[in-house]
């Protein structure tokens, strides 16, 4: 598909960039497209918040770098905002995103397959739909997976009765409809894993968008979470926020108060603790401690703790050549496991790619972050973070970012409870091309 | 829980190199049991080895690579490694090498806890090695490091600090009944902030130091476990371990800190 975008030459795209630093570039472009011969073949598995912002940014830092991105689902649903659809303030619809963008504006190929294998000596990614793609680099942003063994009695057939809803999609429908049909006066569970995990403030962003849920629709409703950890993403922020709008509606019990949770009994929607204390729930929702993606495992990617270590200026594999992981998947700490991150990522492996094909050296990498949470429908909090590559490694750049005040007024959490809705339209309009 | 125990029989280091190619074994042995390793330069760890040079297979420490958060990193520390027939480990060090106070813990075995599996959770200030030695009862000696590294993300920072009042809601989860020889897992858990003397209040004060040093096990009149506790230990000490009792009685948990307080928990053991 040839849009106008795409007719834009290197040459005239490097001209905007000033005559000075263009012609130095001009003389390496060995492999610039030529008669239709294009200038390396990247394939992208999972086209989530990583996956999809690197497809595209692979093709904006070169249009003729052929581009395949590999996804199963048509539609996909957020996690961000997932919380906001379970606290009834969002249907499902306002969080889904579709390729159309990708497909028709940045001619990126789009098969909705599974990668099912991956052979990195020959370069190769085998498909659910039976066709094998050759790459040059590989980019891969699986997400997470759950670990099905980590909890006794929990596992893929139990998160049907007691969901995690910590992929977005079926699983939240499925804790929403628990939700509704729960009756007032009920309490909700939620179980928290140790770090890491994916978005490190989402379960308490999730408790706060029930216990608003209960206290419109089920007023004498409670909220437990039952926590493997001490300490959680702005806790201070959280605590308080609950206290103010729901009152003592929400409980916490953290590891040192006997609150890692060690067996799940979803029949009878039961937890047991490390230290043998039974909870009852009325709908139960249990986040597992997680991993990498499985396809990670099949690259060869993954070390003994299930993530995915990287070189931190390229995020190319530390184990595995010509495949960059980005997102959830990755051993990326100090920065979280979050929707931005994983997009600010796919940015520098795409530049990062986009050079290597050139056999040019990597641009600086740094990074971003910025997490908002909703206590409430108007009450927004926030965390935000500048990152850096600094003695070899990821680090947070000191100054840089901070965390919303501890003593706001109403009219700032409201603000940020705005921000937090401006944030997410721009990151899906970034990644997804995705119109409000 | 209760996992099955059964004493090594493989040929202890001793024996191989008792055999006639001493000579050759002791070559051939070198690259590990010369192998450097961060205990090397650590005093704390090289007053406990006193000269020795310790094997450096055996004894395994589990840690995470990359820890989000340095205030209760997991901790887990085993021993597979070979011991002549009726040896035993007896103390187990543990050492935060980048620590300003850098032992962490003691642990001290006997018969009653001859199955060496033990866990915890430890303060690590910043990326450092952390290192265990241990001492067997013929005189062994073993020792490992691992590297951890420390990253606090801003996105985990974390709320005001809840002070736990001190000594309070020990914890024990335990089997009541265990056949003979079976080792017999333990936790315990109990409050306490466990507050290292380094840090200062709000106002720039230094916080005395208070933390619990001794936890003491016994079965009946025997003393079963003993664990010496540090700074390094986090706040809430966790505790992990086994016992390999041989006869039915009182188990009796306790805790003791620097101010001479103390907690303590009984549970009747039913052995088989
Ligand atoms: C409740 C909740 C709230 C959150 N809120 C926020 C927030 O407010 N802000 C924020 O920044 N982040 C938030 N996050 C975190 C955010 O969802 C993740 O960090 C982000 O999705 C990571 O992107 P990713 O590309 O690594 O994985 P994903 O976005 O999960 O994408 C992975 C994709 O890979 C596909 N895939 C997996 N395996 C294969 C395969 N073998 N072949 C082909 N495709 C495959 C999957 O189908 C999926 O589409 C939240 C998470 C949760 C659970």
């Amino acid at each position: 598909m040839s849009q106008p975008w795409n007719r834009l030459s290197r040459r005239q795209l490097l001209k905007g960039l000033g005559g000075a630093s263009a012609l130095p570039l001009l003389g390496a472009m060995p492999s610039l497209a030529i008669g239709g011969q294009h200038a390396g073949h990247v394939v992208v598995v999972g086209g989530g918040f990583g996956g999809a912002t690197a497809a595209k940014y692979l093709k904006r830092a070169n249009p003729a770098i052929k581009v395949t991105l590999v996804e199963p689902a048509e539609v996909f649903y957020t996690c961000p905002f997932s919380n906001l659809f379970l606290g009834g303030l969002r249907d499902m619809r306002s969080i889904a995103h579709n390729y159309d963008e990708l497909r028709q504006r940045y001619d990126v190929d789009v098969i909705h397959a599974l990668a099912e294998d991956i052979d990195a000596d020959t370069h190769k990614v085998r498909l659910s739909t039976g066709d094998t793609l050759h790459y040059d680099r590989l980019v891969l942003s699986p997400g997470v997976d759950m670990r099905w063994d980590a909890l006794d009695g929990y596992d893929e057939a139990t998160a049907e009765k007691a969901p995690h809803a910590w992929k977005a999609g079926h699983q939240t429908t499925l804790l929403k409809q628990q939700l509704e049909a729960m009756e007032d006066g009920g309490t909700f569970i939620m179980v928290a894993p140790d770090n890491p995990y994916r978005c490190p403030p989402g379960p308490y962003e999730r408790a706060g968008m029930v216990a608003h849920y209960f206290k419109e629709h089920k007023p004498s409703s409670k909220v437990l979470i039952l926590d493997a950890k001490d300490n959680f993403s702005k806790q201070g922020l959280f605590t308080a926020g609950w206290q103010h709008l729901y009152g003592d509606r929400i409980e916490w019990v953290g590891l040192s108060n006997d609150g890692r949770v060690t067996r799940v009994d979803a029949d009878n929607l039961e937890v047991e603790t490390e230290f043998g204390t039974r909870h009852r729930a009325d709908v139960l929702n249990v986040i597992p401690p997680q991993k990498a993606g499985w396809i990670a495992d099949r690259a060869g990617v993954t070390d003994s703790s299930g993530w995915v270590p990287v070189k931190p200026d390229t995020f190319e594999s530390q184990q595995v050549n010509d495949i960059y992981v980005v997102g959830d998947a990755t051993v990326a700490a100090p920065m979280p496991k979050s929707g931005f991150c994983a997009n600010a990522q796919a940015k520098v492996v795409a530049a990062a790619i986009a050079s290597s094909l050139e056999q040019q050296p990597a641009p600086t990498a740094y990074w971003a972050n910025t997490c908002y949470s909703l206590v409430g429908p108007n009450y927004g909090i926030s965390v935000a973070g500048v990152y850096r590559v600094t003695d070899g490694a990821i680090a947070e750049v000191a100054g840089a970012g901070g965390i919303s005040p501890a003593d706001a007024p109403d009219t700032v959490r409201a603000l940020e409870a705005e921000y937090a809705v401006g944030w997410y339209n721009a990151i899906c309009q970034d990644t997804w091309g995705t119109q409000v | 829980m209760s996992h099955s125990y059964r004493i090594k029989t493989a040929l202890s280091r001793r024996k191989v190199l008792q055999h006639g190619v001493a000579g050759l074994g002791l070559l051939l042995l070198s690259p590990f049991a010369w192998a450097s390793g961060a205990w090397q330069q650590l005093d704390a760890a090289q007053q406990v080895l006193n000269g020795a040079t310790p094997i450096t297979q055996g004894l395994t420490l589990d840690l995470p690579h990359v820890s989000e958060d340095g205030s209760a990193v997991p901790l887990g520390i085993q021993f597979n490694g070979d011991l002549a027939d009726g040896d035993y480990l007896t103390d187990i060090h543990l050492f935060a090498a980048g620590n300003p106070q850098p032992e962490i813990a003691t642990f001290r075995l006997n018969e009653l806890s001859r199955y060496p599996d033990i866990a915890t959770r430890v303060r690590l200030n910043e990326t450092q090695h952390v290192v265990a030695i241990a001492k067997s009862h013929q005189g062994q000696t073993f020792a490992v490091s691992q590297e951890v590294r420390i990253t606090v993300s801003g996105c985990l920072m974390r709320g005001e600090d809840n002070q736990p009042e001190p000594l309070t809601n020990p914890r024990v989860s335990v089997n009541q009944q265990v056949a003979a020889g079976d080792a017999l897992e333990v936790r315990t858990l109990i409050n306490h902030p466990m507050e290292t003397g380094l840090r200062e209040d709000s106002n720039g004060e230094r916080l005395p130091r208070h933390i619990i040093e001794q936890f003491t096990v016994r079965l009946g009149d025997e003393v079963a476990f003993e664990a010496e506790l540090h700074q390094s230990i986090s706040a809430n000490p966790y505790l992990r371990f086994h016992l390999t009792p041989h006869q039915s009685g009182e188990l009796v948990f306790e805790w003791q800190d620097d101010q001479d307080k103390q907690a303590r928990h009984t549970s009747e053991l039913s052995v088989s």
